[in-house]
């Protein structure tokens, strides 16, 4: 008897998902010598905004100088290059799957209004964290820990270990 | 690495990432309630996915690099600031458990029409904004405890080898405890 | 499906027990820059035409000559007891034993001393110890020892002494000819030159020679 699935997608293997991203991390390392990362794109863009709007604000900034123009480092428009990329894969993944759908995810214990706001309070916080530890999870924490990078494990653990807890502080927004 | 011409640089870039987008969204990481449920129990994806990308990852630049075809020595390792590694962890898993993202998921979240996606990678914006501009205050935290380009491995005293099978093991263990704790759990819809 | 993952998981161990039974051939020692910089700078590295030569006639057994031009030059013309390692293949395998003897001085020469003074640099990173560059190069030889320029009038008695003992060398290098006509520099004004001695000094082979390894 075919069992049809009445909810649901289809997704891929976990392990098998992790076999392949991890494949294309390796690929990235080899070809560029550097990991992945994603947070550095929003990064590039917002120095880009910024000293496009208020140049002179921009160049006297202690932060922003780091990544304007002379000292810009190649890496920074690589970043913003590989998220058009990972947009791209996202949307054709999506596609495939068929899941491409406007929606706002949430439990339905609560509204969608709170999910946003913690989705927007959320990368706020997330901001802000990523440019610390001059990483998000994918380029601090997974290609740091591809090149056993110590302070790639330490913000790993930090990462999970917070969220960990948090999670069952905001348990009412999940499940 | 200039194994390539860096002409090409960019269009890697983008194949890359579509590499990236692509694996990570087929696995689920474009929802929010799935990316969470590890925190949960209900399902473990972002354990699986991770540390199985890790340990690949980790495995192949070691063989490569003992079999010479790679110089490990010109990997660009993420260097250690130990107090800003630690704090930014926190602030981040914050934002984590909050917002159900992370920079990468929440693309792929944008690209299949999530619109709390696009909330959050907002949200990064004006988070990454708030940082530049406080940055006199965090300056210091910013740059303490540099520990330069430190390996695990060495803090550790240990070979990479040693260590990349060690994680390997481990991660393993956890694979086998996650699919355990699956089962047992309450089934949560999602 | 659970047989399939506990296979796939004996799989991904043997893979990772694999680096530890794999040898690195990725681990190549290299030597720091600020160590080469200071190094470079030295100077000590350079030995000069006449030591060689002195440690040739002498017979030095420590002293390990390297022509590191393209082999055809090597094979017209080449220093008594030189061995021929060209530049490009500095660093291979094959010369390793030749270039880690820990009891010689390895004295890379070419036609001038820019190719020497690269295989001195590439063998001073990767380590190896105990290596000179003759400085001047088979040209520099060439023109005081064989074709040796007489010195002035006003030239000091140290000067008349090189070129003495490059004529002596000459003789020894050329065979000596009896046509060849063995002209001795006379200064009346300055004391009478002493009789040409080639001193062979055997050097310790232990002699410490700097170099900033």
């Amino acid at each position: 008897m075919e069992q049809k699935k009445k909810t649901g997608t289809t997704y891929l293997n976990p392990y098998l998902g992790g076999f392949c991203f991890g494949l294309v991390l390796l690929a990235t390392f080899v070809i560029t010598g550097r990991g992945m990362g994603a947070s550095g794109a929003v990064k590039s863009t917002v120095v880009e905004a910024v000293s496009t709007v208020a140049p002179a604000h921009a160049e006297k900034s202690a932060y922003y100088s780091k990544f304007l123009s002379d000292n810009a480092h190649p890496m920074n428009t690589w970043l913003v290059f590989e998220s058009i990329g990972i947009l791209a894969g996202a949307f054709l993944s999506g596609l495939l799957f068929n899941r491409l759908k406007f929606k706002v995810e949430h439990s339905p214990k609560i509204t969608s209004k709170r999910r946003l706001i913690f989705a927007l309070a959320g990368g706020a916080l997330f901001g802000i964290g990523s440019q610390l530890a001059k990483g998000c999870t994918s380029g601090a924490a997974l290609s740091g820990m591809a090149v056993l990078s110590l302070g790639g494990f330490i913000t790993m653990m930090a990462i999970f270990g917070t969220a960990f807890v948090f999670a069952w502080v905001f348990k009412k927004n999940w499940i | 690495m200039g194994v390539i011409p860096e002409s090409w640089n960019n269009v890697f870039a983008v194949l890359l990432g579509m590499g990236f987008g692509f694996v990570l969204e087929g696995s689920g990481f474009s929802s929010s309630r799935k990316i969470i449920g590890t925190f949960f129990g209900y399902d473990f994806v972002v354990l699986k996915v991770f540390f199985t990308a890790a340990i690949t990852a980790m495995i192949g630049l070691l063989y490569l690099s003992h079999i010479g075809w790679l110089d490990f020595s010109l990997l660009y390792i993420h260097p250690t600031y130990l107090a800003s590694a630690i704090i930014g962890g926190i602030v981040m898993g914050m934002g984590f458990a909050m917002g159900g993202y992370c920079p990468g998921t929440s693309f792929c979240g944008i690209a299949i029409g999530k619109i709390d996606a696009l909330l959050f990678v907002a949200g990064l914006f004006i988070g990454v904004l708030i940082f530049s501009e406080a940055f006199p205050l965090l300056e210091k935290l910013y740059n303490s405890g540099n520990l330069g380009h430190k390996l695990v491995s060495d803090s550790l005293g240990i070979s990479k080898s040693l260590f990349a099978f060690l994680l390997t093991v481990v991660a393993i263990g956890m694979f086998f405890g996650a699919t355990w704790l699956e089962r047992k759990v309450k089934k949560v819809e999602y | 499906m659970d047989r399939r993952y506990t296979i796939l998981a004996l799989i991904a161990i043997i893979l990772a027990a694999g680096l530890l039974i794999i040898p690195d051939k990725g681990k190549t020692k290299e030597m720091e820059p600020e160590k080469l910089l200071s190094a470079v700078n030295d100077q000590a590295r350079f030995i000069t035409t006449d030591a060689v030569t002195e440690r040739i006639i002498g017979g030095d057994p420590t002293l390990q000559l390297i022509d590191v031009r393209p082999a055809d030059q090597f094979n017209k013309f080449a220093l008594p007891g030189a061995i021929s390692i060209p530049l490009d293949s500095i660093l291979s395998q094959t010369w390793q034993d030749v270039l880690q003897q820990p009891g010689k001085d390895k004295v890379f020469y070419s036609n001038g001393d820019v190719e020497a003074d690269a295989a001195w640099q590439l063998c001073t990173r990767a380590g190896t110890r105990k290596v000179f560059v003759m400085k001047g190069g088979l040209n520099y030889w060439y023109n005081t020892i064989i074709k040796g320029a007489e010195p002035s009038n006003t030239a000091s008695s140290e000067d008349l002494d090189q070129y003495s003992f490059r004529q002596a060398a000459k003789l020894y290098f050329t065979g000596g000819s009896p046509a060849e006509e063995r002209r001795t520099y006379i200064n009346e004004d300055a004391p009478e030159p002493a009789k040409v001695k080639v001193n062979v000094v055997k050097k310790a082979p232990a002699k410490s020679s700097g170099g900033g390894c």
